[in-house]
């Protein structure tokens, strides 16, 4: 069974059609780009994935369970993790902060037990924090660890927000550009950590318009144009398919 | 150093109506009176800071769920006779109760859609006060509210109730840092700071921000229960708006979502206007120059002021 699977999904805004039936799947394991011009629907589809967005039509499946406008939280809790276009933080709180949130929801829940703080949530806490101690290191942002996150740099905040959808170790990971407008030596840092995931057997889905990443890195690609699928298949074979040339360049 | 510094502010706190009655014994009763007065409204206004500093929706509801409290204490205290214990009890889950089934439509609303909503309930609850009156006997008051007993001891002093105010305070302060920190506090935090990242992070919004407002209800509701058993009367007067603007000053001044600022808010803004009683004439000129002055000189409450002096 397909890890993610998308059927018919159709979402409107007013009179466009942003996303028109638009189906896919993707299997466990797999590194696959969501790539199109401007406009093509693509960050819609990942809202209307993630709960973000409510669709018109159409199925969303998660390891064969119906997400189809499930709310953010639930999405999440179910083990599908995002980024944003938008570099998004926890302004306010450490880095080392922002990671936890990202894990503790995914460990317990119970109100109680928090206010209390027993004995096994208390262990609970400190694996949370032996864990983004890790990834604060695997991004580089280790001595960083204690500082509020609105302080650090856009490049910095990006590779934060990187390493926090990773804490709840999730099964699906949705990155909506991470190479966007960061320099060339991040991107390279960027590209090796989502083949990192990838030879760790992670799924993961990215919408990135930076063309050399994408054909680097990515086993399928998917196009999207006016919210259709147009195309799909191994890069070599996209890069050369006339209707994304078209689609990209005009006739 | 610092801990002696706290355990030594502990000790003259406690004592206070001692060193009161020691330091000036003519006004030993007006003095206790607005010490109960601050650790009250302390109290309070920890509770609203859950809210408006915790999970940052700004709430001018408060004044319902202290009025929802204080009229179900003193209606069973004075017609059903309840014991003070169980009346309280009632109070903080009538006013938990009515915040949790207001709050579902309430939190629809997007930030300033929600400050109005939050207002209606507000003067919706004042108009009911004044006018239901086979209930809350309207602008006549409930009057002959018992003084309250616990466990045998019955707390008929001002220093008694001075420390029955302050166990209040320390039990609100207490919760309050118990939800504002550790892994309930980074959620609500996440919740305030960045709603659709908390979405994200498996973090259901609706649910902490309901959290915050429930208990925070409750927490008023206990407090106004407190309030009319020390007044022995409560009236419509009591839940006004103005009762929302005392808040959110001490809230605000103090130091939004921090303890120690609302602390020192409330202390400042409660007892201010009473040692300036000694200029009568001039007491709101005063009072309105320096709240002006707060809000130029450090628009991050004295929370930042100090926090700067401690940072030197």
């Amino acid at each position: 069974m397909a890890l993610l699977e998308v059927h018919g999904l159709t979402k409107r805004f007013l009179g466009v059609t942003a996303v028109d039936r638009v189906d896919l799947t993707v299997e466990r394991g797999e590194l696959v780009s969501l790539i199109g011009p401007n406009g093509s629907g693509k960050t819609t589809l990942f809202n209307c994935v993630t709960g973000y967005l409510g669709a018109d039509g159409g199925r969303v499946l998660v390891g064969g369970r119906d997400l189809t406008n499930a709310p953010p939280h639930r999405v999440a809790r179910l083990g599908v993790a995002r980024t944003f276009q938008q570099v998004s933080v926890f302004p306010r709180l450490t880095a080392l902060e922002n990671l936890l949130v990202f894990l503790q929801q995914h460990q317990e829940e119970s109100v109680l037990a928090r206010l209390v703080r027993t004995p096994g949530v208390r262990r609970l806490e400190a694996e949370a924090i032996a864990r983004a101690r890790r990834l604060l290191d695997l991004v580089g942002l280790g001595a960083k660890a204690g500082l509020e996150a609105g302080s650090l740099s856009y490049g910095q905040r990006k590779l934060l927000a990187f390493a926090g959808a990773l804490m709840p170790d999730p099964e699906l990971l949705l990155l909506d550009e991470p190479a966007a407008a960061v320099n060339p030596t991040m991107i390279n840092q960027m590209k090796e950590h989502i083949l990192g995931l990838h030879r760790q057997g992670k799924t993961v889905v990215l919408v990135e318009h930076n063309m050399d990443v994408v054909m680097d890195i990515s086993q399928r690609v998917i196009v999207l144009d006016h919210g259709q699928k147009i195309a799909e298949g191994p890069p070599e074979a996209i890069r050369r398919d006339p209707r994304v040339i078209e689609a990209y360049f005009g006739r | 150093m610092r801990r002696v510094g706290w355990l030594a502010l502990g000790v003259v706190v406690a004592a206070a109506p001692w060193l009161v009655a020691a330091a000036v014994p003519r006004q030993q009763r007006y003095v206790l009176h607005v010490l109960i007065f601050t650790a009250l409204f302390a109290a309070l206004a920890l509770s609203y800071d859950l809210v408006v500093g915790h999970v940052g929706s700004l709430s001018l509801a408060h004044p319902a769920f202290f009025g929802v409290g204080a009229y179900t204490a003193a209606i069973l205290a004075t017609t059903q006779r309840w014991p003070f214990a169980a009346d309280v009890a009632a109070a903080v889950l009538a006013a938990a109760l009515v915040a949790a089934l207001v709050g579902v439509p309430l939190f629809r609303l997007a930030e300033h859609a929600f400050a109005v909503g939050t207002l209606g309930l507000a003067l919706v609850a004042s108009v009911v006060a004044n006018n239901w009156g086979e209930v809350t006997r309207g602008p006549l008051c409930i009057t002959g509210i018992p003084k309250p007993t616990l466990a045998g001891l019955a707390i008929t002093t001002l220093p008694a109730y001075y420390w029955l105010a302050l166990a209040a305070l320390a039990g609100v302060a207490l919760l309050y840092r118990g939800l504002t920190t550790f892994r309930l506090g980074r959620a609500f935090h996440a919740v305030r700071d960045n709603e659709p990242l908390a979405g994200a992070a498996a973090i259901n919004p609706l649910k902490y921000r309901l959290l915050a407002f429930t208990i925070a209800a409750g927490l008023a509701g206990g407090i106004g229960a407190l309030y009319v058993h020390y007044l022995s009367v409560m009236c419509p007067e009591e839940m006004t708006v103005a009762l929302t603007v005392n808040l959110l000053v001490i809230v605000f001044l103090g130091g939004v979502g921090s303890l120690r600022g609302v602390l020192v808010g409330a202390v400042l803004f409660t007892a201010l206007p009473e040692v300036l009683r000694l200029a009568p004439t001039w007491r709101l000129v005063i009072y309105g120059a320096l709240l002006l002055l707060v809000v130029i000189r450090s628009p991050g409450g004295l929370e930042s002021l100090l926090r700067r002096a401690g940072a030197r």
